[in-house]
Parts: C-alpha cells; structure tokens; sequence
C-alpha cells in the first residue's frame, strides 16, 4: 500500500500559507508518519517526472492556506486522486478575532491553529489508509 | 511644485522561492525571502506565491512579466525558475542554495519552523545576503 500524499500550498504572502504549511508537517512527521508522506508542491507544479509519478493516480490531501485552493488544483492536474482538500482559513474562521501571527512566524494561537488543522488531516489520512489496506 | 526624489526611487523586484516541501532547504528559500521583504528591502522586493502562480494567479505572472525577478530554490530541480520562465519569462537572476550550502544540510528532513536551531538562522541570513546582493544588482541594472 502506498502512503497517502500530504501536499500543503506553503504560500508564502500571508499566515494562512505558514499554517497549512506546518500543519501538513506536523501530519507528515509526527502523527502519522506510517501512513503519509509530503509531497512537494513546487515539482508537481512543474510536471518534475518523478514527482507527477508519485502523485498520478495515487490518494492524496491537499492542505491549503487560502479558498484559491492552489494545492488541490495542482494534485488534481497532476492526476492525483484528491480525496480531501482542508483550507487553514476555515481553521481560523473558527477562531475570529484571534491573532495567528503572520506569513513569517505563528503566535501561540497560531500554532494552536495549526495543531488543530493538522488533528483534522491526520484523522482523515487514519480513515483513507484505512479504506485501502 | 513638489521634488522628486528620483534618486531615491527603489525598482520593485520580484522573489519566488520553491519553499519545497520535502526537504529543509524549501523551509530556508521561504524564510530568507521573507526576510528580505519584511527586514532588509522592505518595499522593494515582492515576494510572489508560486502555488498561486502556477494556479493561475494572474496578478503574480503580470508582476513576473513587467518586473525583473529572482527565484531561489533550493535544489538543482530549479522549480522555482522554471515556473517562472514557463508563465512570464526569463528570470533575472537565481540563488540556487547547493551551490553555496552544503547539500547534505539543504536535502536533509524538514523541520518545523518551532525546531529550527541557530545554524539553521545563520543559513537563512546567509541566503538573504545573496537575494539581496541580486536585488541591488538588477536594480543597479535596471
């Protein structure tokens, strides 16, 4: 079974990119990194063979920072099955009036946010590895 | 009537970094060009999104076709450049980190921003020092 692709858009303009950013890392590296692997975004986005290899037709989350979706575009185009697409601005949605930081550094509730955004992606990465083995 | 100060007028320059995720390098291309847009030329360089160029982002490929701009990547894949010169043309100039850095460090594992030791902030000054070195070239050029 291959591990499920964690793309995140580590857009670099505002918080929301550093968000998805460290969450895809934390998901990749901490909590289940048995189960997914990043992928990065850069060399699917220019059609790097080996990296178009991996994702092509492979299960795949995109984490990305703001509702333009970069990542996800970029997997689907790649041909990867996108299975879910998480947004970090709906994370701080749910924490209006709160400073999450900026494109440079995240504030303590900024790195609360990104916990969170990464629980969320690790429990759906535990349910699709769970539908393939 | 107004000076102006044409001396002190500043071209914007574009910097795109591949901030590649699979490895620390894309972690460093990201953090020193913030750097230089937040602390050493602020104003003056614009950093520009790659997921949003690639996506479509109309405003980052018109920027990348009416001013000059750097790409700093992190390995010899080059992304950073190469989306660049597919949507708006040749880059100015690139900051390539293996070929200043050791390439063990820039391939090694990524790690969070909250993980990140001081040689790791010395490696990232050092990279703003050569955006910055670029920038004052094309500008001086431009």
């Amino acid at each position: 079974m291959s591990k499920v692709k964690v793309a995140a858009c580590s857009g670099i303009g505002k918080v929301f990119g550093l968000l998805s950013r460290e969450a895809g890392l934390k998901v990749t590296e901490e909590l289940c990194p048995e189960l997914c692997e990043a992928v990065c975004l850069a060399r699917v986005m220019t059609a790097d063979e080996d990296a178009k290899e991996s994702i092509e037709g492979k299960t795949c989350i995109a984490v990305d920072g703001c509702p333009k979706m970069c990542a996800a575009k970029t997997l689907e185009a790649a041909g990867g099955n996108v299975k879910a697409a998480f947004r970090a601005v709906d994370t701080m949605r749910a924490h209006r009036g709160e400073d999450a930081g900026t494109g440079t550094y995240l504030t303590e509730a900024g790195w609360n946010m990104a916990g969170e955004l990464a629980e969320q992606v690790s429990e759906k990465v535990k349910e699709l590895a769970k539908e393939e083995a | 009537m107004a000076d102006i100060n044409i001396g002190a007028f500043k071209m914007q320059i574009g910097v795109i970094s591949c901030s590649g995720e699979e490895m620390l390098g894309g972690t460093l291309t990201r953090m020193a060009t913030r750097k230089v847009m937040e602390e050493l030329r602020p104003g003056q360089a614009i950093s520009l999104c790659l997921p949003l160029f690639l996506a479509g982002g109309e405003e980052e490929r018109n920027f990348a076709k009416n001013f000059p701009v750097i790409s700093v990547d992190a390995c010899e894949k080059h992304c950073a450049r190469k989306s660049t010169e597919k949507y708006s043309g040749r880059v100015r100039d690139c900051v390539v980190l293996t070929d200043f850095l050791d390439p063990e460090v820039i391939f090694s594992k990524t790690v969070s921003m909250k993980d990140l030791t001081e040689e790791h902030y010395h490696m990232v000054d050092k990279i703003a020092e050569e955006i910055c070195k670029k920038i004052d070239a094309a500008s001086a050029g431009s």
